[in-house]
């Protein structure tokens, strides 16, 4: 990824404009901010954003994707550039394993695996031993796709039983529910999911992979892109689970960061503000690698996984899923 | 999958410099856009001798050429490497092609203010072709070549493709 470029997130409503060969971002109550071009990697926005063709234009020229999160916080998709990276033969490659039930199962399952192993490594290691066991077991003896993802739905399910044990009462989850999130807690994962799904998409689109076709979620499911649905799987408990977790411990989170109704939640503009830039923290926070000899972002690390993928399906060396070495 | 007249500068400057790479690229594997050596080259060649136009053979683009024929190539890097002087040589090559005897090569390094001469002589015609059947050769490979050790891939825009486990 370019060392010097970085994401931008747009946190409260704004217009973006192009003057010359470089981006205005205009803002209701505020100066207007100038960025050069050059700087961005992509753009989040958190919040309303307008923009227009000859802006368009210019993120197109330098490969800068737009994701969008809607009002509700849920994402509501991607200003994407057009497919230049992708490679011809790297996508038959990739689509011949994933339609050969051998080679397209493995990747499934060590997906599921790596996916469980962090979760275990974020929430805890000594309670979730036995769920995780039961796991590893079933994913060798299932078959097909929706049995792996049975399987992970019952590890995940014991995984936030021991994460509410960890909570206060009212950031408590009873249970994962989605669209809308039911309580707080629901609120906040699905919001940083969100985030990394985004980032994840980014870090696919600049490798020769087709966002599309995927190994353990149905091939173009929903509409989706699936390969970054697997690709997020490993990244969300490093984020959303860990940052829940963190955040509470510390008491950052508060009553007012969230609007309550009966029967959903949402983060509140203070909370959305708050959530936004700890995760924008966390993914430049850099770890070790043991390959490259050099630190990497977390960032990075989702490229990294997706140049991983990469390598498997077009030259065939092992696909190892990443797994929190740290 | 490529013909010799698709054989441009860039694949054989890799094909010196690392093979694999050369493989890669052909594969559409092109991290260059993310490299910030890469962006430093680039900027290097946008603002060294920017009174010249640049000369388009088709696959191959070389920086300028001269009233004697010979062919200018302006390198970002302070080192001389065969990877150049071969890419100069595929150059006075495809000139000929086109009916342009070309001198030979003038490398220049902007940053060192260094320039280097390559007379092309028929051994070095030679060489050009022999260079090309060597791009064609790792083109119709099935199979990855090797990676360099860790230290030689030092700098290089695949160093993440091929080293992240």
């Amino acid at each position: 990824m370019p060392a010097a470029a970085r994401t931008y997130w747009l946190t409260s409503p704004c217009r973006i404009r192009r003057k010359d060969e470089s981006l205005i971002i205009e803002r209701d109550n505020a100066d207007n901010v100038h960025i050069p071009v050059t700087d961005v990697r992509d753009i989040v926005a958190c919040a309303e954003t307008d923009l227009n063709t000859a802006v368009v234009s210019l993120l197109n020229r330098h490969r800068i994707n737009v994701h969008l999160l809607s009002y509700y916080g849920d994402y509501a998709g991607s200003l994407l550039t057009s497919d230049t990276s992708t490679s011809g033969e790297t996508v038959l490659a990739q689509a011949r394993a994933a339609q050969d039930p051998q080679a397209g199962l493995a990747i499934a399952r060590s997906i599921v695996d790596a996916c469980a192993f962090n979760v275990r490594r974020v929430v805890d290691r000594k309670l979730l031993t036995r769920p995780y066991a039961v796991l590893q077991a079933s994913v060798k003896t299932s078959t097909n796709q929706a049995q792996l993802m049975g399987a992970e739905g019952t590890f995940r399910r014991s995984a936030w039983e021991v994460m509410d044990t960890k909570l206060p009462d009212w950031l408590q989850l009873a249970g994962r529910s989605r669209r809308p999130p039911k309580n707080v807690g629901n609120a906040f994962i699905s919001y940083v999911n969100g985030i990394t799904y985004a980032r994840v998409l980014t870090a696919v689109r600049l490798t020769p992979l087709h966002s599309g076709i995927a190994f353990l979620h149905g091939t173009m499911e929903r509409q989706r892109h699936s390969l970054v649905l697997d690709l997020s799987e490993m990244f969300k408990p490093l984020m959303a689970e860990r940052l829940l977790l963190r955040m509470s411990r510390r008491n950052q989170l508060k009553e007012h960061h969230f609007d309550r109704d009966t029967n959903q939640a949402m983060l509140s503009d203070a909370g959305r503000k708050l959530v936004v830039q700890t995760v924008r923290d966390e993914f430049a926070v850099t770890v070790a690698h043991r390959s490259l000899n050099r630190n990497v972002a977390y960032d990075e690390l989702l490229y990294l996984e997706a140049l991983a993928l990469t390598r498997h399906c077009l030259e065939g060396t092992t696909y190892k899923p990443f797994r929190i070495w740290w | 999958m490529i013909g010799p007249d698709d054989v441009g500068g860039v694949h054989i400057k890799y094909l010196y410099h690392c093979r694999r790479q050369l493989w890669l690229y052909l594969r559409g594997i092109r991290p260059e856009h993310l490299s910030a050596t890469v962006q430093l080259g680039e900027a290097v060649h946008d603002t060294s001798y920017t009174r010249n136009t640049p000369v388009d053979l088709g696959a191959a683009k070389l920086d300028f050429i001269d009233g004697q024929h010979w062919v200018h190539e302006v390198k970002s890097s302070t080192r001389t490497t065969p990877a150049d002087q071969a890419q100069g040589r595929h150059y006075c090559h495809r000139l000929y092609l086109v009916g342009i005897d070309a001198q030979g090569t003038v490398l220049h390094y902007p940053k060192t203010r260094r320039t280097q001469r390559h007379p092309y002589t028929p051994e070095a015609a030679d060489q050009a072709l022999a260079d090309i059947a060597d791009v064609l050769a790792v083109a119709t490979a099935s199979t990855s070549p090797d990676r360099l050790t860790r230290t030689a891939c030092r700098g290089c825009s695949f160093t993440d493709y091929c080293w992240t486990e």
